[in-house]
């Protein structure tokens, strides 16, 4: 009956039952535990990047040793050469997810609002957001050209939807008990979209952007790797068609780092619009 | 000095196409479920409303706050036609309605704000009256951090933050466990007795709806009417030992012998039309 004693398995949730935890497990607790606990087979990868290459068990020429790339990932960074595609990447896609928002969020507040306007448009938005925005790519360029705006093109359209949609979702989730409560106070039209709409949707929304920034990044990296003269996306396929592999694994590397840090800031805003929510319970009757 | 006045008001419901219901042995998709109703409720009287299930009382509650439109009928708060929600009347919900993303004090300060009350006196306004509810310190808990028997708290707080001349409850202590649903009736009398606030309270405790009411008003079933008003002679202030006295037993009697056949009635009721509740 060790799950009757053991407090803080009986307290937390039905599928903690089913869960196995070894004592190992308790060590874990929070982010940095978990963080630790994942860094040995991680740095086995790493060390297999290295060893492998180096051993003969990989080609040197398809696979340079992660101390090779990394040192051409320090001489890319010095020169100033890296900063400048990241920095072409990541204005594109910004670019393009801001425009998403401009046009996602409000059609998307007005498809909630508006009844008629949501089934007018409702057939031309599912037939859009299913046709995939890479096979559009040669429609951007002959519509837009083979310079900026089309890649912008493909990185709003990536995103535009998730907005939308979501937007819709969470206009169409509120409570109705708290809009009555609202209209018993005798809010006016207005402050009920802004003061009680608006705000039971901003959960919903920040998730659609979540999705949106990923797709928008996503989409740009494989527009500038099928036609673009810059970006990081034209660093990685170029150095892989010119066999300079080293510069390409830089690259890649790259890319995962802004992944990784762009997540990190997304689930942080993530949990700051919704702090409200999920908080532990406290105090008396 | 009358403070709402009820005249003949009727409300029937429209079912979805395709539904129906057996209304005197005819099948039907108009539900009646007020008849017309008729009630006078005095200035700072306090009045609860008991009925059974599909009585109406809380489609009565909706008409007098101007959340619904009666069918047929009028309904005067002050002798000023009821056709809209009025900045003069509170309404408390059974399940609290606090706006999640806002904390306790926020909470009580939205009523304020739509009123357009500036923002240091809605802020200290609302200080206020959490404070009189025994929730200072608590000011900065979101919904989700506070217990229903606190959440109902907030959420009456809020209603009478901008002293209303009606407040309107509809079953607010429901949800909640029996000893804080003790807890509550006393702290509501208590603050009640001292701004002199016209209530209606719905509810289907007969325990409560005596021990809060200056009148008792009994709803037959569906379709809902006024059945019996009962007096409640009692002394205030009251505390809860008066449940145990006989002058109280004899209400409960009363109100009991009122509710009982309403009872079998909306059961029978509810056992013929199944079809509604789809």
């Amino acid at each position: 009956m060790a799950y009757l004693t053991d407090k803080s398995q009986r307290e937390s949730r039905a599928f903690e039952f089913w869960r196995r935890r070894t004592p190992l497990s308790l060590l874990t607790a929070g982010q940095t535990g978990t963080f630790i606990i994942g860094l040995p087979l991680m740095l086995l990868l790493l060390a297999l990047w290295e060893i492998a290459p180096r051993a003969g068990l990989l080609n040197p020429i398809f696979f340079p040793p992660l101390s090779v790339v990394l040192s051409t990932l320090a001489a890319m960074t010095t020169s100033g050469e890296l900063s400048r595609h990241v920095g072409i990447s990541l204005n594109r896609a910004a670019t393009g997810f801001v425009l998403a928002v401009a046009v996602g969020v409000p059609l998307g507040l007005a498809m909630g609002r508006y009844a008629l306007f949501e089934k007018i448009t409702d057939l031309l938005v599912q037939t859009l957001r299913n046709t995939s925005q890479f096979a559009l790519l040669p429609v951007f360029i002959l519509l837009l050209g083979i310079g900026e705006a089309s890649k912008i093109a493909i990185t709003f359209y990536a995103a535009v939807f998730f907005l939308l949609i979501n937007t819709i979702v969470g206009v169409k989730s509120v409570d109705p008990l708290l809009l009555k409560a609202a209209r018993s106070m005798g809010t006016s039209d207005w402050n009920l979209f802004r003061k009680v709409i608006l705000p039971s949707a901003v959960p919903s929304i920040v998730a659609g952007a979540r999705l949106g920034v990923k797709a928008s990044l996503m989409s740009v990296i494989a527009a500038e790797m099928l036609a673009a003269q810059s970006g990081i996306g034209f660093l990685i396929q170029h150095s892989s068609l010119m066999l300079e592999t080293d510069r390409m694994y830089a690259g890649i590397l790259v890319l995962t780092a802004i992944g990784l840090a762009l997540n990190y800031v997304l689930v942080a805003i993530d949990s700051r619009a919704a702090r409200w929510r999920d908080s532990p319970a406290g105090g008396g009757a | 000095m009358d403070r709402i006045t009820i005249s003949d008001v009727r409300k029937t419901f429209q079912l979805h196409s395709g539904q129906s219901i057996v209304v005197e042995g005819k099948p039907t998709d108009r539900v009646p479920v007020l008849a017309g109703v008729d009630l006078t409720i005095r200035r700072g009287e306090f009045v609860t409303l008991v009925g059974p299930s599909g009585s109406g009382k809380s489609v009565l509650l909706d008409i007098i706050g101007g959340l619904t439109q009666a069918t047929s009928g009028r309904t005067w708060i002050d002798r000023t036609l009821v056709t809209q929600p009025d900045a003069k009347v509170g309404y408390v919900f059974q399940q609290y309605a606090l706006f999640p993303w806002r904390n306790a004090l926020e909470n009580v300060e939205y009523a304020l704000e739509v009123r357009g009350v500036p923002r240091l006196e809605r802020r200290e306004r609302a200080r206020h009256f959490l404070t009189l509810f025994g929730l200072k310190g608590f000011e900065d808990r979101y919904p989700s951090q506070l217990s229903g028997g606190m959440q109902q708290r907030v959420a009456i707080a809020r209603a009478l933050s901008t002293d209303p001349e009606v407040l309107l409850m509809d079953e607010p202590f429901a949800a909640l466990d029996a000893q804080t649903r003790d807890l509550l009736q006393s702290e509501l009398l208590r603050i009640w007795e001292q701004i002199n606030t016209t209530v209606v309270f719905v509810t289907h405790a007969i325990d409560e709806a005596i021990y809060l009411a200056d009148r008792v008003v009994v709803m037959t079933a569906r379709p809902g009417l006024v059945k019996e008003i009962v007096e409640i002679d009692l002394p205030r202030p009251r505390d809860l030992d008066l449940r145990n006295s006989p002058e109280f037993n004899h209400y409960r009697q009363q109100v009991w012998e009122a509710l009982r056949d309403e009872v079998t009635r909306a059961q029978q009721d509810w056992a013929l039309s199944a079809s509604y509740a789809n």
